[in-house]
């Protein structure tokens, strides 16, 4: 049902032409493609510096608060940036990523990233003035920068395998990856 | 000298046959290899926005520097060794391959411009440094280390 809704939605935006275009046009979709991957050093890059301020790996002589209050607008344009040539991406070639795999799981992590940060933020706020000039967080907080780097891990080396086409429909596939990958056309 | 010979062997020696042989492997290496650009990008923008006056302001650019500097050697050593098990695996076509030779170039450029130019000078009170020196410095390493990571990209789409 869900599988069957979402490669509906894949071949409606499949259908514009534009989505066409964008995929067989050699400049505009690898300039896409380009500015999502080197975006990364934006948004990854101020991403793990907070982190890493909270394991206590950088900066520790600076308050916690101020490197993730000043970092975070960067932070945020470059996942702005992420996020639209993201979607670009996905609209040039809807029908293949959809059933990717990896697409799907690089999917759920982020989903689960954004959760963490948004709990990490809100803890942060709560307990930041009675440590914000320790080198390192509290043991919670230490928790969700490193679960944060684990996942981004995670949605990098997914992203990256989306590439590849091990796991594509239109090979031979277990039962299990042809109803994750939600296999309905090659 | 003819490098060809050199990038033939490359290709056969065991970490390209590891990079041909297992896909897994390989994808593993290109996955760090971003992680590591991540990494690199981060402690490039946080240094050269601090120089900039964009970020971190009421902070002594100094101490930023310090620290950044530290996790962009990690990052550096990280980007070369995954970079060499990559470009091992498909070493005859690197060696075709324009974006590779200006990725290598922009590297080489950017190795130099660190660690010749931007550290020795940074290395001084940055209070004694002319205010437009330290501005030309970043915006001269933001332009390098982007192309670093744009010329990267474009090796995979020729």
């Amino acid at each position: 049902m869900l599988n069957q809704g979402l490669f509906n939605f894949a071949q409606w935006l499949d259908s514009f032409e534009l989505s066409t275009r964008l995929h067989e046009s050699y400049y505009m979709y690898n300039w896409v493609e380009s500015t999502h991957v080197v975006s990364l050093m934006l948004s990854l890059g101020m991403l793990f510096i907070i982190d890493m301020r909270m394991l206590g790996l950088t900066l520790t002589n600076v308050p916690a608060s101020k490197i993730a209050s000043k970092l975070n607008l960067p932070m945020m344009i470059g996942f702005s940036i992420m996020i639209i040539t993201g979607l670009l991406l996905f609209f040039a070639v809807p029908v293949r990523t959809t059933q990717s795999i990896w697409f799907r799981i690089k999917f759920v992590l982020l989903i689960a990233a954004a959760i963490n940060a948004w709990l990490f933020h809100k803890k942060l706020n709560e307990s930041v003035s009675t440590w914000d000039n320790e080198p390192k967080a509290p043991k919670r907080l230490r928790y969700a920068a490193g679960l944060s780097l684990g996942l981004w891990a995670g949605i990098v080396t997914t992203g990256r395998l989306i590439a590849y086409d091990w796991y594509d429909c239109y090979r031979a596939q277990s039962q299990f990856i042809t109803w994750a990958a939600g296999c309905m056309a090659e | 000298m003819e490098l060809l010979p050199f990038f033939e062997w490359a290709e056969t020696s065991l970490l390209g046959s590891i990079g041909k042989t297992y896909g897994g492997v390989y994808a593993i290496g290109q996955s760090l290899h971003l992680m590591a650009l991540a990494l690199l990008g981060g402690t490039v923008l946080l240094t050269d926005l601090r120089l900039l006056n964009v970020v971190l302001r009421d902070v002594p650019s100094d101490q930023v520097i310090e620290n950044a500097h530290k996790w962009f050697k990690v990052a550096l050593i990280i980007i070369m060794a995954t970079g060499i098990f990559m470009a091992a695996a498909v070493a005859t076509r690197m060696y075709y391959n324009s974006f590779y030779w200006a990725k290598m170039t922009a590297l080489l450029a950017g190795i130099v411009f660190v660690f010749a130019i931007k550290r020795p000078l940074l290395k001084r009170p940055h209070k004694e440094i002319n205010p437009l020196v330290l501005k030309s410095v970043a915006m001269a390493s933001l332009v390098i280390w982007f192309s670093v990571a744009a010329t990267g990209r474009w090796i995979g789409f020729s």
